[in-house]
């Protein structure tokens, strides 16, 4: 990567949709919508809820499944010579570790992004224990094992924060194999109406997302830093330069701005001037002098 | 943080912003550029808030496109278009756009009727103008309503030289009547292109009518959007049946304007009417 700025898998598309806003080769790679084997509908409307300083959401993963991205949608990344890290999602192992190969026998990644951590493409009402993988550390451990086996490519597990102890989970990743972790994908939320009484998304309960969940994330990234020798992508509500050298002050080594491509489509680009600016306001030589320097 | 000249996003000054009805405003910003692209149908990304909140941008349609901007017709539904009703003139603000696939206003079919409900009469004065250019002649409209008061826009069309047909719920203007039904008292027929918007119900009974006569019927749905421009799939609605292996469409680049027939309406009664 050229600077160590990403964009969040599903805010993104798959990277042609910001074309006509900025040249996204000026990224240090893009990010992909998580892709399956199969194309996915996603989740019925409404998907999407505002929120304080950020929203909700509950797509469902929807995505034109690998065939589709390999034929239609990887060429154009391939021709913008950007890196592309390929975000995958699978419902067993197998079929993760299938993807990771198609990805890298295809050469339409340069890295892998395990998710792990979706939290809308389970029953919200069924649901009891744990619903998503990165719950769970032998799930993790099971998981990521498969998924090394099948590729030589750099290998990211993207976590949920809807843990005790982040650092747990991220362990798990190490032990198994991954070379990051990607900090964090979205809080588990809801919203009611309180005049229809109705939730307010088809799926119930969604992702939250955005700058609300900034601080949250910050702390996860410093918690997971401390016990990890893995470097970490962080992520969370960035919205500008200073939110993203806050990660890397925390630990992370690289950052993807999500949400706020939403609202301003060339956020991340934003991010990248920004933060060479302060690197030279600062007289600091290498990006990397910033990770893990916060200073107490 | 600095909002930046990016193509498609541009700083717009509010001319004027003022109040047509209860709860109602009309916008009307400078934003050349974007004028010079936008066709009427299409729709702009408004950034109601200098902070991050609220967060999102409003999806907004060109009530009317004029040489240096266009107009906006807006109904205060939350704090965003809230903020956006206390502009004053002279304020800047961030427009993203313009997006979505606009009206077909040709010329290809006989005659043209609109069908307005309440707010959804916004993107039609700009069909209008737009029909009146590329057919010589103003479309009918149909402007139904709850009340007087929510009749919007019939100065507008009138000064188009369009037939002005309303209605209104509780009959306090116009006929008593709902939009479907004046639009079947005009009796259309297989060479009559009808252009819908408004409530979902609306909608839906506006379309079995003009489909029934073998009309063609376009509608112009709303939707929470994020991104505005097929990235985020937060928009979608469901169609009738898979095409192209996807049964999703998205209001945003698929749309806003749809060929009636593809919509599943009973998926939308089922869903929360936005």
């Amino acid at each position: 990567m050229k600077n160590p700025v990403t964009v969040a898998s599903g805010t993104f598309g798959y990277g042609g949709e910001y074309d006509r806003y900025f040249d996204v080769a000026r990224l240090g790679a893009v990010t992909t919508k998580s892709l399956s084997l199969k194309p996915r509908p996603g989740n019925r409307p409404p998907r999407l809820v505002e929120t304080p300083a950020g929203m909700l959401n509950a797509i469902g993963l929807q995505n034109v499944g690998i065939d589709a991205y390999l034929r239609d949608k990887a060429p154009f990344l391939r021709e913008k010579r950007v890196p592309i890290i390929g975000n995958i999602y699978g419902a067993t192992p197998d079929e993760y570790a299938e993807l990771a190969r198609r990805l890298e026998a295809e050469d339409a990644a340069d890295a892998i992004e395990a998710n792990l951590s979706c939290p809308n493409v389970h029953d919200a009402q069924r649901a009891t224990g744990p619903v998503l993988v990165s719950q769970s550390c032998e799930a993790i451990g099971a998981y990521t094992r498969a998924i090394r086996a099948a590729t030589r490519l750099p290998l990211f597990v993207k976590l949920t924060p809807n843990v005790m102890n982040i650092q747990e989970p991220a362990l798990a990743a190490e032990e198994a194999g991954a070379d990051g972790v990607c900090l964090i994908n979205t809080l588990l939320g809801m919203a009611i109406d309180a005049e229809t009484r109705r939730p307010k998304l088809s799926n119930i309960v969604g992702g939250l997302s955005g700058p609300a969940i900034r601080p949250v994330a910050v702390k996860m990234v410093w918690d997971a830093a401390r016990a990890l020798r893995i470097p970490i992508i962080g992520t969370g509500g960035i919205a500008c330069a200073a939110d993203a050298i806050e990660f890397l002050l925390a630990g992370a080594t690289a950052v993807s701005v999500g949400s706020m491509s939403f609202r301003q489509p060339d956020a991340a680009v934003q991010v990248v001037e920004g933060i060479e600016a302060y690197l030279r306001r600062h007289g600091i030589g290498a990006v990397t002098e910033l990770i893990g320097a916060m200073q107490v | 943080m600095a909002e930046r000249d990016v193509r498609f996003i541009h700083e717009a000054e509010v001319l004027a912003n003022d109040a047509v009805a209860p709860g109602h405003l009309r916008m009307r910003v400078r934003a050349e550029e974007m004028a010079r692209h936008a066709r009427a149908g299409q729709f702009c990304m408004v950034q109601t808030a200098r902070g991050l909140a609220p967060f999102l941008r409003r999806p907004m349609c060109f009530e009317r496109i004029l040489p240096d901007g266009f107009q906006l017709l807006y109904k205060i539904e939350g704090e965003g278009t809230r903020l956006l009703a206390e502009m004053t003139p002279g304020t800047r603000l961030s427009i993203q756009g313009p997006l979505g696939n606009g009206f077909d206003a040709g010329p290809d079919v006989a005659r043209r009727i609109i069908v307005a409900g309440g707010i959804g009469v916004a993107p039609f004065p700009a069909l209008a103008d737009a029909i009146l250019a590329a057919c010589g002649e103003p479309p009918e409209v149909v402007l139904a309503a709850r009340t007087r008061d929510m009749l919007l826009c019939a100065d507008l069309f009138g000064a188009l030289g369009c037939r002005v047909h309303l209605a209104t719920d509780d009959g306090s203007a116009g006929e008593r009547a709902y939009a479907a039904q004046m639009l079947e008292r005009l009796e259309p027929g297989p060479d009559t292109r009808v252009y819908a918007c408004g409530p979902i119900i609306m909608m839906k009974t506006t379309a079995d009518v003009a489909l029934a006569a073998g009309a063609e019927c376009h509608v112009s749905l709303e939707a929470h959007m994020a991104c505005g421009d097929g990235a985020c799939l937060g928009c979608v609605v469901e169609a009738r049946e898979e095409r192209e292996g996807e049964r999703m469409v998205r209001v945003c680049v698929d749309g806003p304007v749809f060929d009636a027939r593809i919509i599943d309406w009973e998926a939308r009664d089922h869903a929360h009417d936005l």
